[in-house]
């Protein structure tokens, strides 16, 4: 039986959905985004929900970029959200800078502090790696908890004069999301990415024809790093006040790693859909507090069970279509 | 050393850790010839493989590939001077196209752009007949046609020098004749090809000259069939019969 559909299936060659139809949905839903909140047809709610979703969709493309490409898993993604978050803080609060100038300095230390971890975590591979992140994380919690240039735990408050509004930060937070997938497409359709894609596959055979695998890695970690600590840092923008406890809390990697085997991991498609899946889920499961996690989790649990590539990574493979692909033709 | 020579071991020794496997193995090997190495189990051949392809550095003597002197040279940097291998079990990167896979090879081994990649990998689909095949995801091939995939990939990589590790093992008979069809495409091509096999027919008609191993050293070196029925080979390979 198994055959007989591996044999049928042999001649079925992969439809991409890309190119300039796909440059047209993306431009066309994009320019929606940005046209529906300023002629006020998206309550404020509602834009509320879809920064979440812009939000959560760029920390989880980063997190497939690392786990689901390079092999590396990272327990550790809220090491760069909690320095994010504490820069915001300080520039705006202790400095009394722009939040533009906390972003910034987010960045940068994101950025900066993969490239740090990496010389130390780079020696390790597989569970080793993402434990090795979470202890980093639950370090620097225990770091912030008693250093009191950031107030130890009582935590800080984001200032801003005036404060931005939803719509604003809905924006900064719909370009972040769009910049970054774009940039994890360029990356993967450039000759990098057809390394990367090796990698996914058999990281060692793809060293054996040549891939660089130390670079990859790096070049992964980095853009990881700075994405994702930006991505934090307008998510506490929204929020108003970081506390070490939550910037620095494993929830924010339980939730990315959700996003993205929900929606399918190793795929670009993937954590755009398990974003979406996630604010929906999180906003009607609010009710039910006590509830809430578990539910989530059963409903991990099943999707791991009986769609182990994720929701759209078992419909690409079952229909054999691929979206956003990085797939080359041999005919161009 | 003769220009017509592409490889030659020089009095080897090497193993893992203290356990020495390779024991003062010479040999040399033509320029353009497919050069077979039989042996019983645990003879070395695979060790040698991986002292050629810079696994394990020999502990004495001397490797020479193409006119350099490879002995204490990296794995990475054989592979850039044209020593491309097949593992014996197929490694495909199983979600991508049977195209990407070899492009893969041909953009990173070979360091071409992606635009002069896609026509090494299309000639290597092409010598290796997985042209028709190519946009299959490898995950979905068969065996003989990932172990098809295992050598294409080689081939991107743009050797001079092919090793080939069992690559008709577990095949069947019109499989194997396939192997030996495009062994000879390969070798028409102009690739130099060193190749282990414990299928019989494949080393005795496919091959230029053959050498039988046993125990870390040369045995017996010279033409297919002569090797094949030299008392010497027969005693240590198949020793083990009994006469009825």
């Amino acid at each position: 039986m198994k055959t007989k559909t591996l044999e049928a299936s042999a001649h079925k060659q992969v439809r991409v959905f890309g190119g300039l139809p796909m440059l047209i949905t993306a431009v066309v839903i994009v320019a929606l985004l940005v046209i529906l909140p300023l002629t006020g047809v998206l309550s404020s709610n509602t834009q509320r929900y879809l920064l979440k979703i812009f939000l959560y969709c760029c920390l989880g493309s980063m997190w497939n970029l690392m786990s689901g490409y390079t092999g590396m898993t990272s327990l550790g993604q809220q090491s760069f959200i909690g320095i994010a978050g504490y820069s915001l803080a300080v520039m705006t609060f202790t400095y009394g800078a722009s939040y533009w100038a906390g972003f910034a300095v987010g960045g940068v230390l994101g950025a900066a502090l993969a490239l740090g971890l990496s010389v130390l975590l780079f020696r390790m591979r597989g569970m080793y790696f993402a434990i090795a992140t979470w202890v980093v994380a639950e370090a620097l919690k225990t770091f912030f908890t008693s250093w009191t240039f950031v107030k130890q735990g009582a935590g800080m408050t984001i200032k801003a004069k005036p404060y931005p509004s939803t719509t604003e930060i809905y924006m900064i937070a719909l370009v972040l999301c769009v910049v970054s997938l774009v940039v994890i497409y360029l990356l993967l359709r450039s000759k990098i990415g057809l390394g990367l894609t090796a990698m996914r596959d058999d990281a060692d055979a793809a060293s054996s024809v040549g891939v660089n695998i130390f670079q990859s890695k790096l070049l992964c970690f980095v853009i990881c790093g700075f994405f994702t600590a930006l991505a934090g840092g307008v998510f506490y923008l929204n929020k108003g006040s970081i506390y070490p406890s939550g910037g620095f809390g494993i929830n924010w990697t339980v939730s990315i790693v959700f996003i993205v085997i929900i929606g399918g991991i190793g795929t670009m498609g993937g954590p755009i859909l398990g974003a979406i899946i996630y604010t929906v889920l999180e906003e009607m499961l609010a009710s039910y507090p006590g509830y809430s996690n578990i539910i989530l989790g059963l409903i991990a649990i099943l999707v791991i069970l009986f769609l182990p590539d994720g929701i759209l990574g078992t419909l690409q493979k079952k229909f054999h279509f691929e979206i956003l692909s990085q797939k080359r033709f041999s005919k161009e | 050393m003769d220009t017509d020579t592409i490889l030659s071991f020089e009095h080897v020794n090497a193993g893992y850790g203290r356990v020495q496997i390779l024991n003062d193995l010479s040999f040399e090997m033509k320029r353009g010839e497919v050069y077979g190495v039989i042996g019983p189990n645990g003879c070395g051949k695979t060790t040698m493989f991986n002292a050629l392809i810079g696994l394990i550095i020999p502990t004495k003597g001397k490797i020479a590939y193409d006119g350099h002197d490879v002995t204490k040279t990296n794995a990475a940097a054989r592979c850039k001077l044209g020593i491309g291998r097949t593992y014996q079990v197929p490694r495909p990167f199983e979600g991508m196209s049977v195209f990407e896979n070899v492009l893969v090879a041909s953009v990173h081994g070979a360091g071409h752009s992606e635009k002069d990649g896609r026509r090494v990998a299309l000639e290597a689909l092409k010598l290796t007949e997985l042209y028709e095949k190519r946009e299959i995801r490898a995950g979905e091939l068969t065996l003989l046609d990932r172990k098809r995939l295992e050598i294409a990939r080689a081939l991107g990589t743009e050797p001079k020098l092919l090793l080939l590790d069992e690559v008709a093992a577990g095949l069947t008979e019109a499989e194997v004749q396939d192997v030996m069809k495009m062994v000879a495409n390969l070798k028409a091509a102009g690739y130099s090809i060193i190749w282990i096999e414990h299928v019989i027919q494949t080393m005795v008609e496919s091959t230029d000259t053959l050498m039988c191993m046993s125990e870390g050293h040369n045995l017996l070196v010279g033409e297919p069939l002569e090797v094949m029925n030299s008392k010497l080979v027969e005693e240590v390979y198949l020793g083990v019969e009994e006469d009825e």
